[in-house]
Order: structure tokens, then C-alpha cells, then sequence
């Protein structure tokens, strides 16, 4: 069993010649067994990304592996919904999960996939045409549990679910991954969503990784300073800084020990995926390389 | 090592595969089956209507001699314009199954799948998409074969004794692809098309178009060098002369040398059915397996 979910080196896609690469040069390694955020802005390259480790893109340079193999070796391990939720809409929700069952037979497990169908009162009799965005939504995420996947790749997976079912697959899904140790990517704008769900990040921006590593190591890496503005933060690496008056306030990552005159917070998720959206021309920050930081 | 054994392990059976596409395009399934029934039953029906129409478009002689009916009581029965008219619209049927076939490849099966992107759905289940697109291509494919190599058989059947009066001559485009294996390899030549045009396109519409659009074609152009397919007969006479009733003119010269007229005609006779019939079956099926070769190289290229 390797201890690598996903690794990819150099990793590149484009659409065309003349358009900017979609992902250009990732290079990141997410350790079996995390629950990982993949966020960044719209046309970062989170769903090309996705779509690279699901095995339905081919990279235009460099590669990826996937528990330990191709994309495409790994096929039958992984399981992927992708951001629009394609379904069969001429079928019954418990034809697709048959569905599921005849494409999966070494792996289906009907109870996994029933038991989430049913608690979003779904009647499995239901067409899938006939159902709401967050309704497919949960039907695709059935499909994609009932695979029994050691990774689970999800594209926007709680776009169009209210706050309470958003809440409810969240718990179901984390309880899952908790149960069977299953690697899940979730790629979301919505930084909020992910907190308290993951424990491993990777920002992407324009196509590259902008930070990529365990969450709170990502965290305590850096730090959120107010001072008197016109201090130097010399030796330490600036990712924003604000002036508002004589105030200055930075998210930094300290060198060393903060000089006087600073006083410093632990900075949440948010504004640290924040900083570094607003800060394009920050340095990367990658912490998942073996061995350091794990 | 895990990941070995998984890679290395036997092949997923492929039921499952076949009964997602059947389940997946179960109007399809349910429209094809109705057809055969209904076309089937059609036969059926005018081979019932077979002798009477016979007796219906005889020889007679008014006033009735030598053993002739009297032509008032032939010509009062009116089944066999009912006879020939059927299997006139059955033999039309028959050699037009290539154009909605192609139509459904290109359009349902292929198209709008990686259109709406349940296609990457299935690809990323346990089944590869090679495997995805050879049982796509293989249920339909089967489907076809029956279905269609059956009715052609009903057909003949239905046709008694081919009677060119009734049934139409051999040579007939509508008669010649409904009665050979040629309406069988014009089906799976329109479903690989369609399947190529599918993958090309990857939007329903636009590869339903380009399939039927293909298949046209393909249609015409055979239909049009039919009599190339095969060497024509040719017969040289001084005089004039009459070919049988059953030849394929081919073409047709009387020109005087030396003075003395001759008639020069080119055709087929209708022993070279089958001739014919296996070259343009011949030609049909590669068309089809380079298109489906093509597909499968395509989509492999396409995916890592």
C-alpha cells in the first residue's frame, strides 16, 4: 500500500496553443488518508487538476501518479463526480445505482450508496431528470461512495446543496473517509466550506501551487501582524501587507522571532487563502514534500 | 504490492457493461424491437397475400383461351397492387436503416454522452473507456446484425418467387439491398460511422449531422457505381437483339460497321447478384472497421 494518494511532478495541461496553460508546472504530493481542499479562484485549474488524477485529461507535460500508478491503472480505486454532476437523466435514481453495481462489481457496496439516497428522502423510483441540482448532487455522491474508492476526487462538490444537506454529506462523507481511511480532494472556492472538514490544502493560482501542505502546518507557518507602520518585517517574507493610517497590519512567514513592537495572531484559513489571493506575486509556500513537516 | 495485483487482475466481466448500455438506451432498444416486430408481422402478413397476387397478375386472354383466364377476372383482383406496394415500402425500409442508425450513433450513443459528460461517468468507473466504447459498439452492433440479417430473410421469403412484376427486378436499389447481406453491413457501416462521428464531434447534434451526412453519401455513391463493382457482361450481335428481362443494362450501342447494324450491349446478368452483393459487403464492412478502428484510436489517444 503506498502512502501517496496523488504526486505530481512538473505537472502541465493546455487547451491550445495560443491560450495560457490551464496548470503549469504543479508539482505537490498528497499523502493516503487526507482530506484535502483544493481551492483557488475561478479558472485556477482546480477541475483541470481533478480532471488529471481522475485519468480523463492527459497532461501536456509533466505526470501524475495515483496510489501509486497511472490514473488510468488506478481507475477502478478511485472514484470522481465531476462539477456539473453528469447523470443519466432517463433513469431511476436506483437504476443509476444498478448502474454502479454493473460497473463496479468487484467493488459496490449497495448498502453505502442506499443509505446516503435515503437519507436525503429520496425516493429511488425518482427519475433523475426530476430531480433539484442538490438532489443529483447527492445521487452522484452515492454512485461515488458505493465505489468504495480509496480516493475520492470531488469537483465543487456542495455548489448547489443547501446549508443543511451541505452539512449532512459533509458529516457522511468525513465519517466514511474517517471509516475506511479513503483520500478525499475537494476542490471549492468557498473557503469557509472546507474549514473544519480537511486537514491538508493545496491553493492553486493561475495554474500553479501556491500552497500546498497539512493545514495547520500551513497555518503556523504563518502569522498576522499589527504594528506601527513604516517598521521593517526585513527578515521575514511578507505575503501582504496593509496600511491604514499609522497602523500597518501583514500576514508574514517569521524567519525568526518577531521583532518588538509587533503584536502577532494566528491568522485563520480564510486569511490566509485570502492574502495569497490577493498577493499573486507572492512566494509559493509548500510544505508537503517526505519527510517534512508530515 | 497492492497496486500491482489491482492492475494485474482479471478483467471486470463485461454483463454489466452490456446491461448499462441497454439499460442507458432502452427507448432505442424498445423502438428497434417494435420495428422488427411490426415489419416482421408486415411480412407475415403480405406472404399470406403472395399466391392471390400471383393469380392476380398473370397472362390472360379475352375471351379466355388456351387454359388463360379472362382478363376482366384478373384484372378485378386488386391484392396484388396491395402486395407489390408493400413490398415496395419494406424494401425501402430495409436499405434506409443505415441513415437513423447512423443518426442514434452519432447523436445518443456516442454524442451526448461526452456531451453531457456521463460518458467520463462511465470512464471513471471500474470499466475503462476502450472497454466502454467496445461494448457500446458490440450490443448495438449485435442488435443490428440479427435484426436486420432477419428481416432480409423475411423478406425473400415474403417475396415467394420474386416475381419481377410484383416484387421489383434484382437489380432495383431498394430491391437489391433488401434482399442480400449488403442491408446488414450498410446498418453497422451507419453505427460506426456514427460512433466516429460521435467521438469526433463530442456534441449530439452537430455528430447526429455529420454522421447522416456521411452515411448519405456513402449511400449514393454506391448505389450510383453499383454495376462498376463486378465485370459487366457485354454481348456484340449484328442486328437487334433483346436482353432477358432480368439483365442489368449496363449500356447500349447499335452502330452500323461496314454497313451492317450491330448491337452492342453491356450488363449484368442477374447471376451476378451475389457477386455483387459480396463486393459491396465487402467494401461496407471496411468502412465500418476503419471507422471503428479510428474511434478506438481516437478515444486512446485522447485519454492517458
Amino acid at each position: 500500500m503506498t502512502d501517496t494518494a496523488i504526486e505530481a511532478a512538473g505537472l502541465g495541461r493546455r487547451f491550445g496553443r495560443r491560450r495560457a496553460p490551464a496548470l503549469d508546472g504543479c508539482t505537490f504530493r498528497l499523502p493516503a488518508g487526507r482530506v484535502c481542499a483544493l481551492t483557488g479562484p475561478n479558472g485556477a485549474g482546480k477541475s483541470t487538476l481533478l480532471a488529471l488524477a481522475a485519468g480523463l485529461l492527459r497532461p501536456t507535460e509533466g505526470g501524475i501518479t495515483v496510489l501509486g500508478t497511472t490514473p488510468a491503472a488506478a481507475r477502478e480505486r478511485l472514484a470522481y463526480v465531476a462539477q456539473h454532476k453528469p447523470l443519466h437523466p432517463q433513469l431511476t435514481i436506483a437504476g443509476t445505482l444498478r448502474l454502479g453495481r454493473d460497473l463496479n462489481p468487484r467493488r459496490w457496496d449497495a448498502r453505502v450508496a442506499e443509505r446516503i439516497v435515503a437519507e436525503g428522502g429520496l425516493d429511488p423510483d425518482t427519475k433523475i431528470r426530476a430531480l433539484s441540482g442538490g438532489q443529483r448532487t447527492r445521487v452522484a455522491l452515492a454512485l461515488a461512495l458505493g465505489k468504495r474508492p480509496e480516493l475520492l476526487l470531488l469537483d465543487e462538490p456542495m455548489a448547489d446543496l443547501d446549508p443543511l444537506a451541505r452539512h449532512q454529506l459533509t458529516a457522511t462523507l468525513m465519517a466514511d473517509a474517517a471509516d475506511h481511511g479513503t483520500t478525499v480532494v475537494m476542490s471549492s472556492h468557498v473557503v469557509a466550506e472546507l474549514e473544519g472538514s480537511c486537514d491538508h490544502l493545496l491553493l492553486l493560482g493561475s495554474g500553479r501551487v501556491r500552497l500546498a501542505g497539512p493545514l495547520d502546518d500551513l497555518l503556523a507557518a504563518h502569522t498576522l501582524v499589527t504594528g506601527r507602520a513604516g517598521k521593517a518585517l526585513d527578515p521575514h517574507t511578507v505575503v501582504e501587507s496593509r496600511a491604514t493610517g499609522r497602523q500597518l497590519t501583514a500576514l508574514v512567514r517569521p524567519a525568526g522571532p518577531l521583532g518588538d513592537g509587533f503584536q502577532s495572531d494566528r491568522p485563520s484559513l480564510e486569511e490566509v487563502v485570502l492574502a495569497h489571493l490577493r498577493s499573486p506575486d507572492a512566494p509559493p509556500l509548500l510544505l508537503d514534500r517526505r519527510g517534512a513537516a508530515v | 504490492m497492492t497496486a500491482l495485483g489491482t492492475a494485474t487482475a482479471p478483467a471486470v466481466p463485461p454483463g454489466g457493461l452490456v446491461r448499462t448500455v441497454a439499460r442507458t438506451h432502452r427507448t432505442a432498444l424498445v423502438l428497434t424491437l417494435l420495428v422488427l416486430a411490426t415489419a416482421t408481422a408486415a411480412l407475415a402478413w403480405l406472404h399470406s397475400l403472395g399466391d392471390e397476387a400471383r393469380a392476380g397478375n398473370r397472362a390472360c386472354a379475352t375471351p379466355p383461351t388456351d387454359g388463360l383466364p379472362s382478363c376482366a377476372a384478373v384484372e378485378a383482383i386488386t391484392v396484388d397492387e396491395t402486395y407489390a406496394s408493400g413490398l415496395a415500402v419494406i424494401a425501402t425500409v430495409l436499405s434506409w436503416v443505415m441513415f437513423p442508425v447512423a443518426a442514434w450513433a452519432g447523436g445518443a450513443l456516442v454524442g451526448r454522452e461526452l456531451e453531457s459528460g456521463t460518458a467520463q461517468l462511465a470512464w471513471t468507473q471500474s470499466v475503462g473507456p476502450l472497454r466502454w466504447l467496445a461494448a457500446k459498439l458490440a450490443a448495438p452492433a449485435a442488435l443490428l446484425t440479427a435484426g436486420t440479417g432477419g428481416l432480409v430473410l423475411v423478406n425473400v421469403w415474403a417475396r415467394g418467387d420474386s416475381n419481377p412484376n410484383l416484387a421489383g427486378d434484382w437489380y432495383y436499389p431498394d430491391v437489391f439491398v433488401s434482399t442480400g447481406p449488403v442491408a446488414v453491413a450498410y446498418a453497422l457501416a451507419g453505427l460506426a460511422l456514427g460512433a466516429l462521428a460521435g467521438l469526433v464531434w463530442r456534441r449530439a447534434l452537430p455528430a447526429a449531422g455529420v454522421a447522416l451526412a456521411a452515411s448519405l453519401l456513402l449511400h449514393s455513391l454506391l448505389e450510383r457505381h453499383r454495376e462498376d463493382l463486378w465485370p459487366s457482361v457485354t454481348r456484340t450481335e449484328a442486328g437487334s437483339f433483346e436482353l432477358p428481362r432480368s439483365a442489368l443494362q449496363v449500356a447500349w450501342a447499335d452502330s452500323p460497321v461496314n454497313g451492317v447494324p450491330v448491337t452492342r450491349a453491356t450488363f449484368h446478368p442477374e447471376s451476378h447478384f451475389w457477386p455483387l452483393q459480396y463486393v459491396e459487403t465487402g467494401l461496407l464492412l471496411a468502412v465500418a472497421a476503419t471507422a471503428t478502428a479510428a474511434a478506438f484510436v481516437l478515444l486512446a489517444r485522447r485519454l492517458p
